[in-house]
């Protein structure tokens, strides 16, 4: 925690900074969402992948966590590893459990 | 008692409490959010219907994704002017912070205003019309002089309340009625709670005197076993005939001849009208195998003439593709060249006053956003009116978690989303106008608060960053 006074005092410039980035990438999401990827998934990767670059600054810069104590990071540790898997609980209704293949309904359809 | 740690960090942990606190909720927030976010995840892979892209207003949603950001600039500011004891930048940067999330609400209510007033109507064929309903949608039922009570004696989930259920929906004032034996009563709260009361003493009664008989017949036990009071049907006869204008979802269905009430009350009489007069501002044929044989084309609603417009929108979208990627793209998987081919938004009255859509690429882009922000009453008017019956609706619904899974996940990640703003803005508030003297005698207990409110007021941006695009744009 920046608890330095004169820390604190420079870092005011950095929040300017990084809420002007967070505004351009705002930006950037719109105008990247009206051009047409070979695939809609590449769209929303992309789209993703910016969003995820902003919320990095929001938690690194705002949120201070550039520079905390080491309970917090165990704390996020266990959240981040339980979100993924949130995440990817999708997946499994892909996988046949059968034969724990990808099962692909369009191949299903033509062979 | 004092609360230890308020300002000095805990020796083990190195932090002052509330941090800690803090985290440890928002931990439990990510949660929350990821579990709303992995359902979202499900509903679009499951989705059976053309998950909408661009659907929502882009701008007002664009604007609130500013105004987040600016107010997450602005609280830790406050926090760090209050650290350097700036004490009116401290009070200035608070208000602002709290007055973004005012702007926020309010353009969120605008959103959520406009998607409750626009309809979506499927037809028979699976095309899609989107528009407004100006007078709504009430079905007419007139000629009915015949009234059905199933009147409970026992306690049950339905019973008979036709002040409640049916007489709303009666245009004018209720007439008298006629009992079966030929006296005239008025259904009134009195009248009606009279009725009833006669009508359970009778049949309970009549369940007491059929017991009486079975004890002296000697039937002890089948008497035993008659312990429900049935229900009764009392049949009425209004001595004139009563008009009803009611929206189907207030009746549990209707025939040609009857309407079924939710108080199950079954009035007989003749379905004059139902209808739907429809204000059409857009026409999704996505779904329909042959789109140019669209129920919407007939005669009866757009015509021929909006069709024409429609291929013309089409071919110009399928032409644009063609120019931009040449062979090298499957026009048959691109989800934006079918909906821009195949969902035509209107803008004007009548065929000929309809500038070709696409003029560029993004202004045919920018159009859905156009006719869903600018609800309210200049929408009016400049749109075709059709006139659907109702064996061509297969489902209405206005905009809302009753229209799709995408609406649902919508409604609720942009509903909880929206309760944390107001929880944030109201805890931010607090220090900002309520903890004036904690200001005066500790001024970096305040600033411990600030930055702790300031975590979850990130974490609601945080939140945000994602929904924006994920149900705006993507």
């Amino acid at each position: 925690m920046a608890d330095n006074l004169e820390e604190i005092q420079k870092s005011i410039k950095k929040y300017i900074i990084i809420g002007s980035l967070l505004i351009v990438f705002t930006v950037i999401t719109v105008g990247l969402s009206y051009v047409e990827l070979p695939t809609h998934g590449m769209n929303i990767m992309v789209g993703m992948i910016v969003a995820t670059f902003k919320a990095g600054l929001v938690a690194l810069i705002f949120m201070h966590l550039n520079h905390e104590r080491s309970v917090i990071y165990k704390i996020l540790a266990f959240t981040v590893a339980f979100a993924i898997v949130l995440f990817l609980l999708f997946h499994f209704s892909h996988v046949d459990p059968l034969v724990f293949k990808d099962f692909d309904a369009t191949s299903a359809v033509t062979h | 008692m004092d609360i230890p740690f308020t300002v000095s960090a805990r020796p083990d942990t190195g932090l002052y409490n509330a941090k800690l606190g803090i985290w440890l909720f928002l931990a439990s927030e990510v949660m929350l959010f990821g579990g709303l976010f992995s359902a979202y995840i499900f509903l679009r892979v499951g989705a059976d219907y053309h998950w909408p892209i661009h659907e929502l207003p882009v701008l007002p949603g664009f604007v609130n994704t500013m105004v987040l950001i600016a107010s997450s600039v602005t609280i830790v500011m406050a926090w760090a002017s209050l650290k350097l004891r700036r004490i009116f930048q401290f009070k200035l940067f608070m208000a602002i912070t709290v007055a973004c999330a005012g702007v926020f609400m309010v353009l969120k209510g605008f959103e959520y205003n406009a998607k409750f007033h626009h309809y979506s109507v499927e037809l028979q064929d699976g095309t899609i019309l989107t528009g407004h309903l100006p007078q709504g949608y009430e079905i007419k039922f007139g000629e009915a002089t015949e009234l059905s009570l199933t009147i409970q004696s026992e306690n049950a989930a339905m019973d008979a309340n036709p002040v409640k259920y049916v007489f709303p929906y009666l245009e004018g004032e209720a007439p008298a009625f006629k009992l079966a034996d030929g006296s005239e009563i008025r259904l009134d709260k009195a009248g009606f709670s009279k009725l009833k009361k006669e009508t359970v003493a009778a049949a309970r009664e009549k369940i007491e005197k059929r017991k009486q008989e079975l004890v002296e017949a000697g039937k002890k036990g089948e008497a035993d076993a008659l312990n429900v009071v049935p229900p009764t049907t009392v049949k009425l006869t209004a001595v004139s005939p009563m008009k009803f204008s009611v929206k189907p979802s207030k009746t549990f269905g209707y025939t040609a001849e009857s309407i079924t009430f939710k108080d199950g009350t079954v009035v007989k009489g003749k379905l004059l009208d139902d209808r739907m007069t429809l204000e059409v501002d857009g026409v999704d044929a996505r779904s329909v195998a042959d789109k140019e044989k669209s129920l919407a084309w007939e005669k009866k609603y757009l015509g021929e003439d909006w069709k024409k417009v429609f291929i013309a929108n089409r071919d110009h979208a399928q032409h644009e593709f063609k120019e931009k990627y040449g062979d090298g793209r499957d026009p048959l998987k691109s989800a934006t060249l079918q909906k821009h081919s195949y969902f035509m938004h209107i803008h004007s009255t009548t065929p000929s006053d309809h500038a070709p859509e696409g003029a560029g690429h993004s202004a045919s882009n920018e159009a859905p956003a156009a006719a869903e922000g600018g609800h309210g009453d200049e929408a009016h008017g400049h749109h075709p009116t059709v006139v659907l019956d109702k064996k061509d609706i297969s489902f209405f619904s206005n905009f809302t978690p009753k229209l799709n899974t995408y609406y649902a996940i919508y409604f609720t990640l942009t509903g909880l989303h929206g309760l944390h703003v107001v929880a944030g803005a109201l805890v931010l508030a607090w220090f900002w106008l309520c903890n004036g003297k904690l200001l005066k005698t500790n001024p970096e207990h305040l600033a411990n608060r600030v930055e702790v409110g300031g975590l979850f007021w990130h974490f609601v941006d945080l939140v945000w960053i994602f929904l924006f695009p994920l149900l705006y744009l993507l």
